[in-house]
C-alpha cells in the first residue's frame, strides 16, 4: 500500500487589549503569535507517525529563549517546541500510541474532572490550551467496550500564570512586594491510568482510575527580606501525588443529552485535601444552536490540617453554574457565548465570540471576556482582567 | 437511510429488463400499491448493494446570494444499508482538516454517530435528537448522513411522474418510528429505467423542508450512481452540492478502520 502523508497547520496572531491595569502588571496590550505544523505519515497500514512543531512569539515576555523544547516543563511558553511526536501501532482492535501525544478523557465541557492526562497552559487563565504528555497509551476496542490504559513516565505539569503578570492576581495593597519563583519540584515517578468505556444503545459511560500527580500545583510561600523595602515573597510549586477514581456518562433523552462526570481525588500528601469534583450538564442542538448548561460541584471529603494554597482552576470553577451557546450563522460565520457564575454570586466569567472565515484559509475572530467579582473568589480575583481580543488565523 | 441519505446511498441500480417485467407481473397479480412501492425500493436497494464504497467529495455551499464555501471530505463505507459502517473525514478547508464522523448503521434503528474534532482531541456522540442540525454548515443534516434499511419505513406508491425528463415512480416513505427522524415523511422519485433515485423531498408535517436532487447518474462498476447531488434547504434558501470524485465500489477495507479509535488522528 502506498505511503500516505498528510499535514495540517496554521499561523495564528492575536492581539489582547485589557482596559484595566493590574496591580502588578500595567501592560494593557499583548500580542501573541503561534505557528503550528503537524505532519502525519502512514508508512504501513499498521503504523502511523505523527509529528508537530510549534513556534511562538509574544510581546509580553511570555515566551522562552531560542531552544527546542520537548517535555513542556518550562515556566514560559517555549519559543520552539515539539508539540507532538508519536507512533501509532494498530493490530486488529488494539491500538498503541507511543510518544508525545494528547490523551483526553471525559465527556463534559468547560470542566472535565476525569481528564487527568491533560495538563494545560494557563498563562491566560481563561484562554488556555492543552499540552501533550509523553508516554504510552493502549486502547482495545471490542464492539461496545473500550479499554484504555496509559503510562506516562515523564510528568508534564500545567503551565501556571507568571508571577509578575496579571493572571497572578495580587491585591493592590500587596502589589509592591515582588513574587519570586522559587522553583517547581517536578515529581520523578511515572503516572498510570486505566479507563473502561461502554457505548450502549441509549447511553454511554466510562469508569477510570488514575495514579499519578496533579498537574496543577500546590504552592508554598516564604517571605524574605531583611528590611520592609527589600521584602519579597518566594513561591515554590509542588505537584502532589494523587489517586483519582472517575465516572462519566452520557444519556440522550428526548429533549437533552444529559452528561455527567465525577472524579474522587485522594492524596497521600499531608497538605492536600481529598475531594470529589463533579459536573452535570444538559446539552442540546436545535436549529443552528448548540446549547450546554450545567452545574459544577465539589465535596471535600477529607480536609487536611495543613492545607497549602495552590493554583486550582478546576476547584476554582466548582460550585458554579456554567453555560455555553453557539450559533452557526452560515458555513463561514458563527457566534458563541460562554459563562460561569459562582452560585454565591461572588465570581462571574462571561465570553462572547464572533468568528468569520474567508476563503479556504483565513479566519478572523473577535472575542470579549468579562470577569468580575470579589478578590477572594477564583473568578472574581481576575476582575481587572476583562479583555477584548482580535485574532487572525491562516490555516494551511 | 434509504430514502434520505444521498451521501451514503450514492449508487443506483441498472434495471435489467427481466426485473422490470417481474415487477410488472407482481403488480398485475393484485398486490397493493404499498407492496409494490416497497418492492420497488427493495429492488433499488438491492441493486446498489456493495461490499464497500469510497469516494472523495467536493461540497459547495451556496446561500441565496451565491457560493460561500467549499469543503472536501473523503468517505469510506463498509457494508450496505442496515449493516454498514462509514467514516467521513474532512480534508479541506485547512481549519477543519481531520474532523471525522463515524456512522454505525443498524438494521432496526437509527444509527450511532460520533464526531472526532482534532482541535480539541475529543470525540463526541451525536445524540439522536441533535441530528436535525446542519452538518458543518452544509445543508445536509447529521440525519441525512445516515443509511437506513428499507424495513424502517412504510411505503406507498402515490403515482408516476418525471424527473429531469425520466419516467419515475413516486413513492411516499414514512418512518415506522416517528421519533427516530426529524422528517414526518419523504417523497421519493425512483427512475423506472434504472431504479436510480432521482429526487427526494423531505417533509416536516406538511411542509417540504429539504429537497435532494440526483444528477449525472453513471454506471460505476455496475452500480448506477449519481455523481452529483444537490441538497436544498427550502427554509433557509441555501443549497449544498456534493460532487463525487474517485468513486470506487468493493475496495478492500477492514472492519477495524471503522471504530472510534480509528477516527482519531
Amino acid at each position: 500500500m502506498a505511503q500516505t502523508v498528510s499535514q495540517r497547520g496554521f499561523v495564528d496572531g492575536v492581539g489582547f487589549f485589557f482596559p484595566q491595569e493590574a496591580p502588578i502588571d500595567a501592560t494593557q496590550l499583548v500580542g501573541d503569535l503561534l505557528a503550528r505544523e503537524e505532519v502525519f505519515v502512514k508508512p504501513a497500514p499498521w503504523l502511523q507517525l505523527a509529528g508537530g512543531l510549534e513556534f511562538r512569539a509574544n510581546s509580553h515576555n511570555q515566551v522562552d529563549d531560542w531552544q527546542l523544547d520537548f517535555l513542556s516543563r518550562g515556566i514560559l511558553r517555549p519559543r520552539l517546541t515539539i508539540s507532538r511526536l508519536s507512533a501509532t501501532l494498530t493490530r486488529g482492535r488494539l491500538r498503541v500510541d507511543l510518544g508525545k501525544q494528547f490523551i483526553r478523557w471525559g465527556k463534559t465541557d468547560i470542566l472535565t474532572p476525569t481528564d487527568r492526562f491533560a495538563p494545560r497552559d494557563f498563562l491566560n487563565v481563561v484562554d488556555n490550551y492543552f499540552l501533550a504528555v509523553t508516554g504510552v497509551r493502549a486502547s482495545l476496542e471490542t464492539g461496545r467496550e473500550t479499554l484504555d490504559a496509559a503510562w506516562v513516565p515523564w510528568f508534564t505539569p500545567s503551565r501556571v500564570p507568571l508571577l509578575d503578570q496579571r493572571w497572578t492576581a495580587v491585591p493592590p495593597q500587596a502589589a509592591s512586594v515582588p513574587l519570586v519563583d522559587a522553583g517547581h519540584t517536578i515529581p520523578g515517578g511515572s503516572q498510570v491510568g486505566a479507563r473502561w468505556s461502554h457505548a450502549g444503545e441509549g447511553f454511554e459511560f466510562s469508569v477510570s482510575f488514575f495514579d499519578g500527580f496533579n498537574h496543577l500545583p500546590n504552592t508554598a510561600t516564604q517571605i524574605m527580606g531583611p528590611t520592609p523595602e527589600s521584602l519579597q515573597v518566594l513561591v515554590s510549586f509542588s505537584y502532589p501525588a494523587i489517586k483519582a477514581y472517575g465516572v462519566d456518562g452520557a444519556v440522550p433523552t428526548r429533549w437533552f443529552t444529559i452528561k455527567g462526570e465525577a472524579e474522587y481525588f485522594t492524596s497521600s500528601s499531608p497538605d492536600t485535601n481529598e475531594y470529589v469534583l463533579y459536573v452535570l450538564q444538559l446539552e442540546r442542538q436545535t436549529g443552528e444552536w448548540q446549547i450546554v448548561v450545567g452545574y459544577t460541584g465539589e465535596v471535600v471529603t477529607a480536609r487536611r490540617a495543613l492545607v497549602v494554597t495552590g493554583f486550582a482552576p478546576d476547584q476554582g470553577l466548582a460550585r458554579s453554574f456554567v453555560g455555553r451557546a453557539s450559533y452557526t450563522i452560515d458555513s463561514n460565520r458563527s457566534v458563541s457565548f460562554e459563562s460561569a457564575v459562582h452560585q454565591n454570586g461572588r465570581g462571574v466569567y462571561a465570553k462572547a465570540e464572533y468568528s468569520q472565515a474567508r476563503g479556504q484559509h483565513w479566519r478572523a475572530t473577535a472575542t470579549g471576556v468579562f470577569l468580575g467579582g470579589d478578590q477572594n473568589d477564583f473568578l472574581g480575583q481576575y476582575h481587572r482582567n476583562s479583555y477584548l481580543a482580535l485574532g487572525l488565523r491562516y490555516s494551511f | 437511510m434509504l430514502t434520505r441519505t444521498p451521501i451514503v446511498v450514492a449508487g443506483r441500480p441498472y434495471v435489467p429488463l427481466i426485473l422490470m417485467v417481474t415487477l410488472g407481473a407482481v403488480a398485475a397479480t393484485g398486490l397493493s400499491a404499498a407492496d409494490n412501492a416497497r418492492q420497488i425500493v427493495e429492488e433499488a436497494q438491492r441493486r446498489t448493494d456493495a461490499k464497500s464504497q469510497r469516494y472523495e467529495g467536493l461540497l459547495q455551499v451556496f446561500d441565496a446570494k451565491g457560493k460561500i464555501s467549499d469543503k472536501r471530505w473523503t468517505f469510506e463505507r463498509l457494508g450496505s444499508y442496515g449493516k454498514s459502517k462509514a467514516v467521513l473525514r474532512f480534508t479541506a478547508p485547512a481549519e477543519v482538516k481531520g474532523v471525522a464522523l463515524l456512522v454505525i448503521n443498524h438494521p432496526d434503528r437509527a444509527s450511532d454517530q460520533w464526531m472526532w474534532t482534532p482541535a480539541i482531541e475529543r470525540d463526541r456522540r451525536i445524540a439522536l435528537q441533535d441530528r436535525s442540525t446542519r452538518f458543518f454548515g452544509t445543508d445536509f443534516s447529521f440525519e441525512d448522513l445516515e443509511e437506513r434499511d428499507v424495513n424502517q419505513y412504510d411505503y406507498a406508491l402515490i403515482g408516476d411522474d418525471t424527473a429531469d425528463g425520466a419516467a419515475c415512480w413516486k413513492i411516499e416513505s414514512t418512518p415506522k418510528e416517528s421519533k427516530s427522524s426529524q422528517y414526518t415523511r419523504s417523497i421519493v422519485w425512483i427512475r423506472k429505467d434504472n431504479y436510480a433515485f432521482a429526487r427526494v423531498e423531505n417533509f416536516v408535517k406538511t411542509q417540504v423542508v429539504r429537497r435532494l436532487s440526483y444528477n449525472d447518474i453513471q454506471d460505476v462498476q455496475g452500480i448506477w450512481t449519481a455523481r452529483q447531488m444537490e441538497m436544498a434547504d427550502l427554509r433557509r434558501g441555501s443549497r449544498t452540492r456534493l460532487t463525487l470524485d474517485k468513486l470506487q465500489y468493493n475496495a478492500a477495507m477492514k472492519d477495524e478502520d471503522f471504530t472510534l479509535q480509528a477516527i482519531r488522528r
